[in-house]
């Protein structure tokens, strides 16, 4: 049988260590009193070792510029790892996993992987820098753009008539609404780049929602919305967050429920704190979310096709920021929505 | 008396409209392309505040917050750097640097910078 499978001729232990050897990626094996027992070809050229190394303890790694990282990380009980990343040396970035090795179900070592990743990194990374440079060269003409319509629209330059004024209004909107897309690629961008929160200050959640929702209050009036704000807890802890960005996830969330409700909709705003987190929710009698869209609506660039066609508008970038800056905090976020009867989307963060 | 405000900025028309609506809120305004033309304004007739544009030709904007900070002259003014770059770390550099504020043009109209202008001198 097995014959039917492998090659006639089975590959022998010494060309299986070729093979081993020249793979592009670094292996290092351990034996089970954690003493380096095997590294490949790959490996030594990486760390800039040989053989010698072979039989050293785990600990002793540290005598070796390259190894001793891979030692930090590891620790020496040899950590489980799946795809962490490593520089090595301010040149060479490394995505390392390592797990025990079992033989009928007897530990007999440990495999340490060492997979190369400096060119996707160094490709992300002019990507990144891409998008930011061309977001900050986009911004110059669009101020400029929006202080003339300013400029214009306080009539400082000379009087307007109405249909003058109106389009003038008109231009200004789409100009704001570059301006925000804009703005919207460069969070893209910094989330990307993984450096996304600012400075996590204690801050009045009560506050910052009913902030957004008087924003909102000439909307809400003209869309004729039944709108309410139900609290549970009579008192709200401060808790520790990017206020900037939290704003940005209500006024996401409220502004998603506003635009996708029908005039004379309800919306109804909670929030609730249980033992560790506060609970937020935003509750809508609007469009929702067809069921074969609701698995992609963080996504990067999506918006579901009923939402396109009611409002053309919209970037598809709102959820997928607000999903990264509440998971930042160590928040979860999620929804519940039936096409036609409306969404309810729920965010928490950690009162701890 | 009118109040002197600098504009240090190198696209013509932000300068302009700058200007116009600084003007129009009742102020008396100077303006310079780039940080040498700014300083030497600067000295010959201080202003009570600057605004500062950050990629200017010449010199970078942070270095003629440095210099306006060196002089024990000009030290004493107040300014609000505008500029579209607003990364975290440029933000921080230029509050270090000893702006006394940092408004990203794209996320400001131009009553509001007015706004902040005023908040600023009254504090001044």
């Amino acid at each position: 049988m097995k014959n039917d499978i492998f090659p006639k001729k089975i590959i022998s232990p010494d060309e299986a260590l070729v093979v081993i050897n020249y793979l592009s990626d670094g292996l290092i094996v351990f034996n089970e009193q954690k003493k380096l027992s095997f590294i490949n070809l790959f490996a030594q050229k990486i760390f800039g070792v040989d053989d010698r190394v072979l039989g050293i303890d785990i600990e002793e790694m540290v005598n070796f510029s390259g190894l001793k990282e891979v030692f930090f990380l590891l620790g020496k009980e040899i950590n489980e790892l799946n795809r962490k990343e490593l520089e090595i040396n301010k040149k060479m970035i490394l995505e390392v996993s390592s797990f025990p090795l079992f033989k009928e179900s007897r530990k007999i070592g440990y495999l340490v992987i060492l997979h190369d990743v400096t060119r996707e990194k160094s490709i992300e990374k002019m990507k990144t820098d891409f998008v930011s440079l061309s977001a900050h060269q986009l911004r110059t003409p669009l101020s400029s753009i929006n202080w003339a319509l300013d400029t214009l629209l306080k009539e400082r330059l000379g009087k307007l008539n109405e249909s003058q004024k109106t389009l003038l209004e008109q231009a200004k909107e789409s100009n704001q609404r570059m301006l925000a897309l804009v703005r919207d690629l460069l969070d893209v961008v910094k989330i990307e780049e993984g450096k996304y929160l600012g400075k996590l200050v204690p801050s009045d959640f009560l506050k910052i929602v009913q902030d957004v929702i008087k924003n909102y209050q000439e909307e809400i009036k003209k869309k004729e919305i039944k709108f309410q704000l139900q609290l549970t807890s009579n008192k709200i802890p401060k808790i520790n967050i990017d206020q900037e960005k939290i704003y940005s996830v209500v006024q996401n969330l409220i502004d998603n429920a506003l635009r996708y409700s029908f005039a004379g909709g309800m919306i109804i705003v909670s929030i609730n704190t249980d033992e560790n987190n506060l609970i937020f929710s935003v509750s809508d009698s609007g469009i929702g979310i067809p069921k074969e869209d609701q698995n992609n609506i963080f996504n990067k660039f999506f918006r579901s096709s009923n939402a396109t066609r009611l409002e053309t508008e919209g970037n598809g970038l709102g959820l997928f920021v607000s999903k990264n800056i509440i998971e930042a905090h160590g928040g979860k976020i999620w929804f519940e929505s039936e096409e036609n009867q409306g969404s309810t989307f729920y965010f928490t963060l950690p009162l701890k | 008396m009118a109040k002197k405000i600098l504009i240090i900025e190198d696209e013509k028309t932000l300068r302009f409209l700058l200007a116009q609506s600084l003007i129009a809120a009742g102020f008396q305004v100077e303006e310079a392309v780039d940080g040498e033309e700014g300083i030497k304004k600067m000295k010959e007739n201080k202003p009570d505040l600057v605004l500062l544009d950050l990629i200017l030709p010449t010199m970078h904007g942070f270095d003629v917050l440095i210099k306006i900070k060196k002089d024990p002259f000009l030290e004493s003014v107040p300014v609000m750097i505008l500029s579209n770059l607003g990364q975290k770390e440029e933000v921080d550099k230029g509050l270090e640097l000893g702006a006394v504020d940092f408004l990203i043009k794209a996320h400001f109209s131009l009553d509001e910078i007015i706004e902040k202008v005023k908040k600023t001198l009254s504090s001044y």
